[in-house]
Formats: structure tokens, sequence, C-alpha cells
């Protein structure tokens, strides 16, 4: 029934792209297995769920990937935090998860299974990864957001300084939130002067030129048209930021399009990057049109 | 200036598709900057400039307007002679808006080997397999 679940997914997410990368992460995690996770895992040392064997893995994938990769990182019971080894990252751990649950998928392993699920023409290693990337993705829960620097995979966990940084959930306790990004909204949140930060370096009252003009650029097909604000954004930022740099000051002077936004240009210069990010649809294309019938 | 266009509407979608669950995939705080031109090779670990930090304090335009930040990562060339002459991080970090220049492990926190990027980007979850996708597009 999982697997069901899992081959979904994999037909969601069918896409050839990730496909070589995810194949890596398995081939890394049997290396991490095959030294340390096998010891118990191949035999069923301690009651470890065996490589393979469907049956014993079945409620815990029902939890979710995550949850079970969260287990493996933090340890469970008779498990051990990353299986004993704390120097391995995250990453690696992840890897050896996904590893041990491309393993179910290939049937000479599988002991216990009711009928085989009918396979698909693509490799099994690759969808259990892809599968697992998706779903954990999609699930990507509160307690991961604004993890604390030392455990963000950027800063050193051995360096004493990563302890004295501020932990970003600390910081936006009682921030306005959204969905996507730093998980705040930061034009609620300096609306309703939640927060106060400088206009200038030094001058802590002086105030900026809030230019409030709003462009509407018409786009063809389903999605509503954008309404650009230049309230918003004078708010934090100087016209030089965005002109001529960026922009020429003429309403429908600029071609934009959604795929060079992604690439990084034109709004996806800030957008995606340090402002909210691209998957906040609707916080663009927020002006809604007649859609004619066809 | 030429726009980018993708000759297929599938790749387009392909790509709104992985951006759209790749962003939340990334662990560290979204904006994080790591900046690594010199550092490793001059054994210290990789400066990690949190944003989210600085918009709580400051506007974009104090740093990316008034000092002059280019808005790109590790395109701004810093190194330390230019921070103690009161460039870049040295216009705060100067002991009097913040605390100065000799708390290095402050800003070098860096996991070393740690590469120059924008931690969360969209742009960053989707250049590698993208190249892909537009090679065998064209
Ligand atoms: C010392 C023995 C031991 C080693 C070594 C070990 N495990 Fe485990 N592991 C266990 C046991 C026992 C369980 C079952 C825990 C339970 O559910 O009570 C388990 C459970 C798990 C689970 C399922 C978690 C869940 O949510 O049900 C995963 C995944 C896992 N281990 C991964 C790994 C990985 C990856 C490694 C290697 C890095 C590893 N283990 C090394 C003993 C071990
Ligand atoms: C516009 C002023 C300004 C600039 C420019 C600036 N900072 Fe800061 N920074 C601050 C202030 C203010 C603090 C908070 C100091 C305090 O809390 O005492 C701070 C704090 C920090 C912190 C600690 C965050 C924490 O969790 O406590 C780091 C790391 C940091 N800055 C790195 C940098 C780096 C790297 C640069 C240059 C790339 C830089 N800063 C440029 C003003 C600035
Ligand atoms: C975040 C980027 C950004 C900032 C900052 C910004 N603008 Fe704009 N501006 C735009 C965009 C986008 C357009 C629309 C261009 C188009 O439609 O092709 C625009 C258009 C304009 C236009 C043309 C309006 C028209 O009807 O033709 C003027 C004038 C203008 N901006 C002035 C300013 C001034 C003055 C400031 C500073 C107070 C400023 N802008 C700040 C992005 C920005
Ligand atoms: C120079 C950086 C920059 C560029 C370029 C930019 N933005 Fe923004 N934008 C911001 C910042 C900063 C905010 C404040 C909210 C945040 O950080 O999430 C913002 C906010 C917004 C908001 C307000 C959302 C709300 O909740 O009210 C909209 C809408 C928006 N941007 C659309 C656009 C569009 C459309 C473009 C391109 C035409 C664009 N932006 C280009 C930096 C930028
Ligand atoms: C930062 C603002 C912003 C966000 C977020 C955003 N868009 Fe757009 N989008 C634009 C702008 C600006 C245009 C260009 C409109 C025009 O033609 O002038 C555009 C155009 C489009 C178009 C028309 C075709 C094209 O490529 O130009 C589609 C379709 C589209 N967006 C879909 C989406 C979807 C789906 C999302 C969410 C995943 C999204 N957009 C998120 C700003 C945004
Ligand atoms: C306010 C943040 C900050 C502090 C504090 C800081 N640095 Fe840096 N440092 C940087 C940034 C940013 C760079 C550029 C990083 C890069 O591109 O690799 C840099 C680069 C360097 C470099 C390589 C470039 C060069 O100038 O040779 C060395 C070495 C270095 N720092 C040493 C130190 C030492 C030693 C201290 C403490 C006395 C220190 N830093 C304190 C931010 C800081
Ligand atoms: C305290 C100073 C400071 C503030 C405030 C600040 N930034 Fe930055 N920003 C930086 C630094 C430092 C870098 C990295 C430059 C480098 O690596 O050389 C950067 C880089 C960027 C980049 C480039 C990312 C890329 O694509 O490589 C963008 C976009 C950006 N900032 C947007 C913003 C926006 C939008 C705001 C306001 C919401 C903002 N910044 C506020 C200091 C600041």
């Amino acid at each position: 029934m999982n697997r069901t679940f899992i081959k979904l997914l994999i037909s969601l997410s069918a896409s050839s792209l990730l496909a070589t990368s995810a194949l890596a992460g398995i081939d890394e995690g049997k290396t991490t297995y095959d030294t340390l996770c096998g010891g118990c895992h191949g035999t069923g040392a301690l009651n470890a769920p065996v490589l393979g064997n469907a049956e014993q893995w079945k409620d815990r994938v029902a939890q979710g990937i995550s949850v079970v990769e969260q287990n493996a990182i933090k340890g469970l019971k008779m498990m051990p935090p990353k299986g004993g080894n704390p120097s391995l990252s995250d990453e690696q751990i992840i890897d050896a998860v996904a590893y041990m649950l491309s393993a179910l998928d290939a049937p000479a392993n599988v002991v216990n299974t009711a009928a085989p699920v009918s396979s698909a023409p693509v490799q099994p290693v690759v969808k259990a990864n892809t599968a697992n990337t998706f779903n954990r993705l999609l699930k990507g829960g509160k307690e991961e957001w604004n993890p604390d620097p030392a455990d963000d995979g950027i800063h050193d966990p051995d360096h004493e300084e990563s302890y004295y940084l501020q932990s970003p959930k600390e910081a936006f306790e009682g921030l306005p939130e959204s969905r996507y990004g730093n998980h705040v909204d930061w034009v609620e949140a300096l609306a309703t002067s939640a927060i106060n930060p400088r206009f200038d370096r030094l001058d802590a009252d002086k105030k900026p030129f809030v230019l409030d003009l709003n462009i509407v650029r018409e786009v063809k097909g389903s999605m509503p048209n954008v309404v650009y604000p230049h309230k918003q954004h004078t708010e934090w930022l100087d016209c030089s930021n965005c002109h001529p740099a960026i922009f020429t000051p003429k309403k429908g002077a600029n071609q934009i399009s959604m795929a060079s936004i992604i690439m990084g240009q034109q709004c996806g210069v800030c957008h995606g990057k340090v402002a909210f990010p691209i998957s906040e649809c609707r916080s663009c294309h927020s002006q809604k049109k007649e859609v004619a019938a066809k | 200036m030429k726009a980018l266009h993708f000759s297929s509407p599938f790749v387009f979608l392909a790509i709104l598709l992985i951006s759209l669950f790749m962003v939340d995939s990334a662990q560290a705080e979204y904006g994080d900057i790591v900046i690594n031109n010199y550092s490793d090779d001059a054994g210290m670990r990789p400066a990690v400039f949190p944003h989210w930090f600085h918009r709580v304090r400051f506007r974009c335009k104090v740093c990316h307007a008034d000092l002059g930040f280019k808005f790109q990562a590790g395109g701004n060339d810093i190194n330390m002679l230019k921070i103690i002459d009161g460039e870049f991080c040295g216009a705060c970090h100067n002991g009097e808006i913040a605390w100065s220049i000799e708390n290095c492990g402050m800003c070098h926190s860096g996991i070393p080997g740690t590469p120059i990027q924008v931690h969360g980007s969209t742009l960053q979850q989707l250049v590698t397999p993208n190249k892909k996708a537009t090679a065998g597009d064209k």
C-alpha cells in the first residue's frame, strides 16, 4: 500500500532531471550502509528491520519518509543516533536511508510481500530516491523551519561561535507568518511595526521615500495579472536598486517572463533569494481577470 | 540584455514544478549567504552572512544602495583590508554600530569547503537539473 503511494509519487515526479543526482546519493548511501548500518540492518541484530524485508519496513515507511530519516538521524530506541557515528552528516544518513528504502523495490530482496507491484520501465534505485525526495519535501513540517545556525548545514557545528549566533526561530517569535522563505511575512511585519529596520545606517529616525504606484502587467493565459507595487518595494529599497540596472522606469518597457524570473533575473534578482520566493505565485499574480471561455 | 526563453513549454513547466518543491528543501535559513572567494584558501572558515538577521535591523537600501553591496553573492570582492578600512561589513562591524572585527569566528563560521551560495534560492536549486534539461532541448 505504501509502495503504491511511493509509486504514485514516482510517476508524478517522473522527471528524469533528478535521476542522475539521485543515483549518486544512493551509491554513497550504499557505502555508508555497508560500513556501518549493515551490522544491524543486514542481520536483524537488536531487532533492527532487515534490509529488503518489506514486511518489516511497511509500517515504518507509512510514518512518512521524513520521519524515518529523522529517526535514523536522531536515533530510535535501540537504534543509535546516526547508527552510532555522529561524524556522519545528515545528508549521508539520508542517503543511507534512501539506499535502504531502495532495496525494498528490488524484487530479489523482497521477503514476504504480497503480489509484486507491476514495475515501470525505470530503474528501481532511481525511483526510490526520487520518491523520497519528493515525499520529504512535501512534508517539510513546521519543526524544520528556521533551524538553529549550528544545525542548518552551512554553519560549522564544530565551531564555538556557531552557537553564539541567534536562532531565527527565536528572533521570529511573534512576527506575522508566511508559508515560504523565512516563513515571515516581511511586508506585514514592517506595516505593523513588528520590526523597525533602519533606513539609514546611523540615523534611526530617517524615513524612506515611499512611492505609491502600482504597475499592472497583463499576463497571457490563465494566470492572474501581475500587480507590481512600488509601495512595498520602496519601503525597503532605493529607486537606484532597480532603476535603471534591472528595470527601465517606463511602464511596459521591460520584457519580463517567468522563465527569466526563475533564472534569477528581473523580479528574480530578489524574489527566490531574499524577498519572498517564487512559489508564492499569488503574491505577484494578484489581479483577477476575465477568463474568456474557449 | 536579452531575456531568457525556453523553447518548450514542458521544460518551463518542469522547472516550475521542481522549483516549487525544491524551494522548501533547503535546510539553512532562507537568504543566508556563504562568501568564500578567499576564506578557504586562507585557512579560515567561509564567512556566513545572515540576511534575515540584518533585515530586521536595516532596510536593504542601507547595504545595497548606501554601502554599495552588489546583488551578487561573492560578487563584491570583499577582503579584510577593505573591512578594517570601514568598507562593506566594516561599515558597521566597527565596535560602534555592531561588535568589532576581532570576533573573527562570528563571521567565519561556515563549514570549511562550503561554496559561495545564497541559501534556499530558486536558482541554487535549479541550475544543475535545468542545465541538463535545456541542453537536451536545444
Ligand atoms: C546498533 C545497531 C544499529 C545500527 C548500527 C544501525 N541501526 Fe538503524 N535501527 C536499529 C534498530 C534496533 C532499529 C529499530 C528501532 C525501533 O523501531 O525500535 C533501527 C531502525 C532504523 C530505521 C527505521 C526508523 C523508523 O522510523 O522506524 C532506519 C531508517 C534506520 N534504522 C537507519 C539506519 C541507518 C541509515 C544506519 C547507518 C547509518 C543504521 N540504521 C544503523 C539498529 C541499528
Ligand atoms: C549596516 C550595518 C551592518 C553591515 C554592513 C553588516 N552588519 Fe553584521 N551586524 C550588524 C548589526 C547591528 C549586528 C547585531 C550586533 C549585535 O547584536 O550586537 C550584526 C550582527 C552580525 C552577525 C551576528 C548575527 C547573530 O546571530 O548574532 C553576523 C554573523 C554578521 N553580522 C555578519 C556580517 C557580515 C559577514 C557582514 C558583511 C558581509 C556584515 N555583517 C555586515 C550590522 C551590520
Ligand atoms: C524593486 C524594484 C523597483 C524599485 C525599488 C523602484 N521601481 Fe520603479 N519600476 C519598477 C518596475 C518593475 C516598473 C515597471 C516597468 C515595466 O512595466 O516595464 C517600474 C516603473 C517605474 C516608472 C514608470 C511608470 C510608468 O507609468 O511608466 C517610474 C516613473 C518609476 N518606476 C519610478 C520609480 C521611483 C521614483 C522609485 C524610487 C522611489 C522606483 N521607481 C523604485 C521597479 C522598481
Ligand atoms: C531589488 C529587489 C526586488 C526586486 C527586483 C523585486 N522585488 Fe518584489 N519585493 C522585494 C522585497 C524586499 C519585498 C518585501 C517583501 C519580502 O521581502 O518578502 C518585495 C515585495 C513584493 C510584493 C509585495 C507582497 C505583499 O505581501 O504585499 C510584491 C507583489 C512583489 N514584491 C512583486 C514583485 C514583482 C512583480 C517584481 C518584478 C517586476 C519584483 N517584486 C521585483 C524585493 C524586490
Ligand atoms: C515575483 C513575482 C512573481 C511570482 C512570485 C510569480 N510570477 Fe509569474 N510572472 C511574473 C511577471 C512579472 C510576469 C510577466 C508578466 C508580463 O508578461 O509582463 C509573469 C508571467 C507569468 C506567466 C506568463 C508566461 C511567462 O512566462 O511570462 C505565467 C504562466 C506565470 N507567470 C506563472 C507563474 C506561476 C505558476 C507562479 C508560481 C509558481 C508564478 N508565476 C510566480 C511575476 C511573478
Ligand atoms: C564582520 C564579519 C567579519 C569578521 C568579524 C572577520 N571577517 Fe574575515 N572576512 C569577512 C568576509 C565577508 C570575507 C570575504 C570572504 C571570502 O570571500 O572568502 C573575509 C575574508 C577573510 C580572509 C581572506 C581574505 C583576506 O583578506 O586575506 C581572511 C584571511 C580573514 N577574513 C581573516 C579574518 C580574521 C583573522 C578575522 C578576525 C581578526 C576576521 N577575518 C574577522 C568577514 C569578516
Ligand atoms: C546588512 C547589509 C545587508 C542588508 C540590510 C541587505 N543585504 Fe542583501 N546582501 C548583503 C551582502 C553582504 C550580500 C552578499 C554580497 C557578497 O557576497 O559579496 C548580499 C546579497 C544580496 C543579493 C544577491 C544574492 C545573489 O543572487 O547572489 C540579493 C538579491 C540581496 N542581497 C537582496 C537583499 C534584499 C532584498 C534586502 C532587503 C530585504 C537585503 N538584501 C538586505 C548585505 C545586505
